[in-house]
């Protein structure tokens, strides 16, 4: 009996259909609080501690569908591509932004760190949470980083600021387009970009080279600092 | 067999870029090496954007699924979790406001700047 849980087809088809559910949730309910990827990993975990099936089991599965994350990342350059007539009129202000926002996340999380006495392995874990999770997860693991703890930080971080940011333009008074759609971008990356392109067009767009500019931008001050 | 072609290619891609990650002197994620050579040849013209669309818009929709396996495992650190969670959220939020603030007020100071400069000229 426990032997057919071990198959790869099990992995790959639970993800599937918990993702399926999570996706028709987030239509129904439409709040950055249904998350697809959050209730798929909750479903998931369920299912998993419920029927006490051994994490390896599912994760043969898993591998396979782990083996898109590289792909999908490199993807992001076909994103960036499209985007080449606003990233040439606008590079400089973008740039200084990515790269101040990328420093302003990772100094935050180090000082918070410090402040609550937050072992190392758990900083590093969180040190690269603003950018896209295929980023994050890469500088996070070689630096002796827990990844769970990376993709739950990034995922959570990419929802706040889809329920925040249009709180956030109010309350900093952030009238011009470029500049709130970057710094959408630059704190929350794909989730948060979701939210920028309902704002309008030129918010998704910056909010969209934002997440692969600050991914970049993050790979090189990490490898500064850790 | 459109598809499987363009499979191919970002597959070499991805591909060539775990090679360059291994001959460079210095550690550099080779997904973000991919993306730098994806978006190379996308600008040199060696690949055109009907090459690798219909696969690439597959992989950016369907994003999040590919995350499904690397948040369950969050399974094996929930003693981790149980004593630091609070500290976790704090520190999510409080630097999600931070870089959204530093971000936003930085680009519009530097176009502001730009613009003073062009008017000057």
């Amino acid at each position: 009996m426990s032997e057919m849980f071990a198959s790869p087809y099990f992995g790959v088809a639970l993800s599937v259909i918990a993702f399926g559910i999570g996706v028709k949730l987030n239509q129904k309910f439409k709040t950055p609080f249904c998350n697809p990827l959050i209730i798929a990993i909750v479903l998931v975990s369920a299912v998993l501690l419920i029927f006490k099936i051994p994490y390896e089991d599912y994760n043969k599965g898993g591998e396979i569908i782990n083996m898109f994350l590289a792909p999908a990342t490199a993807c992001l350059a076909v994103a960036v591509y499209t985007k080449l007539q606003i990233l040439k009129q606008y590079w400089f202000p973008i740039l200084v932004g990515c790269a101040a926002g990328s420093a302003a996340s990772m100094g935050s999380v180090y000082l918070l760190c410090r402040l609550f006495g937050v072992e190392k392995s758990l900083t590093v874990s969180l040190l690269p949470k603003s950018v896209t999770t295929p980023i994050a997860v890469s500088i996070a693991e070689p630096a002796g980083g827990m990844v769970p703890i990376t993709v739950v930080a990034v995922i959570f971080t990419g929802i706040l600021g889809g329920i925040f940011a249009p709180l956030l333009i109010r309350l900093f008074r952030v009238s011009d387009p470029v500049a709130a759609g970057l710094a959408i971008g630059a704190s929350s990356h794909a989730v948060g970009t979701s939210k920028a392109i309902e704002l309008g067009e030129i918010e998704g767009a910056m909010s969209g080279l934002a997440i692969g500019i600050c991914g970049i931008i993050t790979v090189l001050f990490s490898m500064l600092v850790l | 067999m459109k598809i499987i072609r363009q499979i191919g290619i970002i597959f070499t891609v991805c591909w060539l870029s775990i090679l360059v990650e291994k001959i460079l002197p210095f550690a550099f994620p080779a997904s973000v090496i991919g993306m730098i050579l994806l978006f190379i040849c996308l600008l040199a013209g060696v690949l055109k954007i009907e090459h690798i669309q219909e696969k690439a818009d597959f992989l950016l929709e369907n994003m999040a699924f590919f995350f499904v396996p690397a948040g369950v495992s969050i399974i094996n650190y929930f003693d981790v979790l149980k004593s630091t969670w609070i500290q976790l959220v704090i520190i999510c939020v409080t630097s999600t406001v931070v870089t959204f603030v530093v971000t936003a007020w930085s680009v519009r100071l530097t176009i502001r700047w730009m613009e003073r400069r062009k008017n000057n000229e």
